[in-house]
């Protein structure tokens, strides 16, 4: 708080301070908070965005949403795309900012600024690039391939395969960003806590798990939800670009489900209950989180 | 010496990661200059047998290039100015002012990060359509005003500035536009550029929106060309995609080469959540 | 067998050369201390003992081994950092039996050692804490135990109480002393604390901008000072140091002079040097106001209090000198008499800054 006297001066101040934040504010009112509740109001709904009235179904939707099989096949698809996403652009980064910071040593700057280029290109771009690069007929690595005597399989039409390719595309992005913010968290970490335990002997991954993450665990939590939040919207992209969602709902997630059954099938009621529910598990993610940054914001500072 | 064998083991591995990530560009660009049969023969020969800009011309005179990249451009630059400035007013209210509900509001302003942008899309396409605004420049840019993300590396950025050189100046009852324009501006200049940079990178790459508000190919954005262009023509000549990747991606290239530093080390600093 | 020697070591951050051509033995079980001003290369001498930084030329023996590219887990060494280096998300009795546990060690001798640590260093009742609940002393301690519980015979300490006040200073010096009198480690241990350094070191060893001043007893460190900086960096007024020719029998200090005795005439033909540095420590420069014969004549141009004691500072032709005394303190402006200790006095090679010696007797 800045000092002031008087009490005038702390009225006006709080003014002020609300006009400063007013213009944000407006722009979140407007298009982030009215939006969510109308949503929650449409996802009692049956309505296709263009008859004059909407039908009230009640939780109609959200018991369709959990009664349709179909809606278990996607969120099993989510449930891979987060798990690879994890191993991607979670443990990968993390690992390699351990061995960088504390086994290596040199070369970050290079390093930094090489795997962050990715992230500032589009994915759509990105998708082209992977297309062309993993075509099963045409593309480098099928040519590789085939000089090794094996064929590529029709990704984009195999349930499973697809799912890892779209993942590998957007984690072609994503890997950057998370492998600078890891880095920093880990060069965050007490040299000399890391310095006692090689003292003691102790082997590196046991430094890794017993000292280096625990220490940079309010950096790994961050990095953790923000893969999950953030990567599972990333992958719309690809998805819509290359495979829209199939073959046959094999590569459709959460998040593509919701656009699809809104904008391909004129659906609202249905997207919106399932934007709903995607929403409520990324809260509880979010909650999770504010209970360990509690803890762990210690370390960091 | 004893380490340097396991240390050049994870150089190596290190060093592939990078060329993994950077080969598709690599390829790109050297498509992009191949010609199509060129291309088809000699898949994995980086440097293009009869180097040409076909492609390129192809381009031109295949979509509204320079039209396109003009409307790419006004958004992310209308959306970047705007969500700038606001987000560095409201920073610098969390950072130096108290007025009730503050942390609140700050909270549930931040949280808005993990809200997925399916819950907002319909609410917004209608509001868009009821304002008239399907297949503007306009109707694209909106939705895409509220992101809390500058305000949160902003606030940050101001933090670290000494309290006592605010106090001090605030002590000669100097007004607090004079304070944001003199001391905290230049200051935070670095975190300001960057945020506006991630801005202006994101807006341009931004593929959603466009796809769901625009219609006519006129009003398109880069990325919105680039994916009908691609769907349209089955068979479009790969080489032509390339050159439209190439030239979509260079000017988030650009503006990354000439601010790596500034961009980096404000995402450094994002991690540690305090 | 646990002894410790550095042979021709360099060590060198790229062109920047911190330590040059160290040689330095240090014996078994003994204490050494490393002393010196801040980038003296202390710090990095005690960390290449513990293989935390390269050694970039030379030898660095352990107990009669090479260890230059042996890593610091194999080298068997006990280390006390300056900020403790604790583990922050541990509590206080995981912190000290962490590295037993990581080569798992018989659980009963864990238990063992570690109780007797936490009793011997008083952190009874603490064992369940987190470091951030500790006090500065405590954190002190805890850093103690972890490093005591190996069972090392190396024990090096990097300025262990440099982060305690002075009265927790105190007790934990005689604690430290009374842990290496129960295990006899090879203790190597840096400070920049004179007081400190000759209390806890059986010999202590001086560095300059990463070079051995002087390496030898306490008392000798103080009485018989190998080189200028070391008489300057010893004790507090520091040694007062004045350029002087030697000639024909004749101490001469600008301008002035008295007659210097046999035994030093003998070390200065010696030398065969007739350019010198004289010392003398403020506390044997014996002034008075009464005329005397064979001595250095100065004006009083500044006293200072310490309470016990006064600091006289007197200027011989304008060389400057400080005298401690305690009785018949003179004023300013005075005139005194400086007639020097030769049992106390210093000579010095001006040019190489080295002791010329000191006389038999």
């Amino acid at each position: 708080m800045l000092i002031t006297k008087k009490q005038e001066r702390n009225k006006r101040n709080g003014l002020l301070g609300y006009l400063l934040i007013l213009p944000s504010f407006l722009a979140f009112a407007v298009f982030m908070f009215w939006p969510l509740l109308r949503t929650i109001y449409l996802s009692f709904f049956e309505w296709n965005m263009i008859k004059p009235y909407k039908k009230f179904v009640g939780f109609a939707n959200y018991v369709e949403m959990f009664q349709n099989p179909q809606t278990y096949k996607i969120m099993g698809n989510t449930m891979v795309y987060i798990l690879i996403l994890l191993v991607l652009n979670f443990i990968a980064p993390y690992v390699l900012s351990f061995v960088l910071s504390i086994i290596i040593k040199k070369g970050h700057n290079i390093y930094k600024r090489i795997f962050f280029l990715p992230s500032v290109i589009s994915l759509v771009v990105g998708s082209m690039l992977y297309l062309w690069i993993l075509n099963p007929v045409s593309g480098p690595i099928a040519v590789i391939a085939k000089m090794l005597g094996q064929t590529l399989p029709v990704w984009s039409k195999s349930e499973g395969l697809v799912l890892v390719v779209l993942s590998l595309i957007t984690s072609w992005k994503v890997f950057g960003y998370n492998f600078i913010v890891t880095l920093a968290g880990v060069s965050g970490v007490s040299k000399e806590a890391v310095e006692a335990a090689r003292l003691d002997n102790v082997p590196m991954w046991r430094i890794f798990m017993d000292i280096v993450f625990p220490m940079s665990s309010a950096t790994g939590i961050y990095v953790f939800i923000i893969t999950i939040v953030q990567g599972l919207q990333y992958v719309f992209t690809p998805i819509k670009v290359i495979t829209q969602g199939g073959p046959n709902f094999a590569s459709s997630n959460m998040i593509y489900n919701s656009y699809q059954e809104a904008f391909t099938y004129f659906r609202t009621g249905s997207s919106s209950a399932f934007s709903i529910v995607t929403m409520v598990l990324f809260t509880i993610l979010l909650v999770l989180e504010f209970k360990f940054v509690e803890k762990g914001v210690y370390y960091e500072n | 010496m004893r380490t340097k064998l396991s240390e050049i083991k994870w150089h190596l591995m290190l060093t592939a990661i990078a060329l993994i990530l950077i080969i598709p560009i690599i390829f790109a660009i050297s498509n992009s200059f191949k010609t199509l049969s060129d291309a088809y023969s000699n898949i994995l020969n980086i440097i293009p047998s009869n180097p040409t800009l076909n492609n390129y011309l192809q381009v031109f005179s295949q979509l509204p290039f320079w039209r396109i990249t003009l409307n790419t451009f006004l958004i992310s630059a209308a959306v970047t100015v705007f969500k700038t400035v606001t987000s560095f007013l409201a920073a610098y209210a969390f950072v130096y002012f108290v007025f009730k509900g503050k942390n609140i509001i700050y909270f549930i302003l931040i949280s808005t990060i993990f809200i997925p942008f399916t819950v907002t899309m319909i609410p917004n396409y209608l509001t868009i359509s009821s304002l008239g605004l399907s297949d503007s420049l306009l109707g694209v840019i909106l939705p895409q005003l509220s992101d809390a993300i500058g305000i949160f590396l902003l606030r940050q950025s101001m933090r670290s500035i000494p309290r006592s050189l605010v106090e001090a100046v605030y002590l000669e009852n100097v007004s607090h536009i004079r304070i944001m324009k003199d001391i905290i501006l230049p200051l935070a200049r670095p975190a300001v550029i960057s945020t506006g940079i991630i801005f202006f990178i994101n807006s341009w790459n931004e593929y959603v929106w466009p796809v769901l508000i625009l219609k006519s190919q006129d009003h398109y954005t880069l990325s919105l060309a680039l994916q009908t262009y691609v769907s349209q023509e089955s068979g479009t000549e790969f080489t032509v995609v390339m050159a439209v990747s190439v030239m979509a991606m260079l000017p988030p290239l650009i503006l990354y080469f000439i601010f790596q530093k500034y961009i980096i080390d404000t995402f450094t600093l994002s991690g540690l959540k305090g | 067998m646990y002894d410790i020697k550095f042979q021709n070591v360099m060590k060198a951050y790229g062109k920047n050369v911190v330590i040059n051509n160290l040689n330095l033995d240090i014996k078994e079980s003994e204490r050494l201390v490393l002393l010196g001003p801040s980038g003296c290369g202390k710090t990095t001498t005690l960390r290449m003992i513990a293989g935390l930084e390269e050694i970039t030329e030379g030898k660095l023996y352990m107990g009669g081994r090479v260890v230059n590219n042996v890593s610091s887990g194999e080298r068997n060494v006990a280390m006390v950092f300056q900020n403790y280096a604790l583990f922050p998300h541990m509590t206080v009795e995981d912190n000290i039996s962490y590295g037993l546990k990581v080569h798992k060690l018989d659980p009963a001798e864990i238990r063992k050692r570690t109780d007797h640590a936490i009793d011997m260093l008083d952190l009874k009742g603490l064992e369940n804490r987190k470091p951030k609940e500790l006090s500065g002393g405590q954190r002190q301690r805890v850093a103690l135990a972890r490093a005591v519980v190996k069972r090392s015979p190396y024990f090096l300490l990097d300025e262990p109480l440099s982060n305690l006040d002075a009265q927790l200073r105190l007790h934990a010096r005689k604690e430290l002393v009374k842990i290496h009198e129960m295990y006899h480690q090879t203790l190597v241990y840096v400070t920049h604390d004179q007081v400190e350094a000759m209390t806890v070191g059986n010999r202590i060893a001086l560095m300059y901008q990463g070079v051995l001043q002087m390496i030898d007893t306490p008392s000798n460190v103080y009485n018989r000072p190998a080189n200028v900086f070391t008489a300057k960096f010893i004790g507090s007024p520091p040694t007062n140091i004045a350029e002087a020719i030697v000639n024909e029998g004749k101490l001469i200090i600008s301008g002035q002079n008295v007659s210097l005795p046999e035994g030093w005439l003998k070390k200065v033909k010696e030398n065969n040097c007739d350019k010198l540095y004289f010392g003398i420590r403020p506390e044997y420069t014996r002034i008075t106001t009464n005329y005397t014969e064979n001595a250095f004549t100065g004006i009083v141009k500044y006293i200072e209090d310490y309470g016990n004691k006064f600091g006289v500072y007197f200027e011989v032709n304008g060389t400057e000198f400080i005298s401690v005394c305690d009785e018949n303190v003179p004023v300013k402006g005075e005139t005194v008499y400086f007639a020097p200790d030769y049992s106390k006095i210093y000579l010095f090679n001006h040019e190489s800054t080295k002791s010329i010696g000191y006389p038999e007797g």
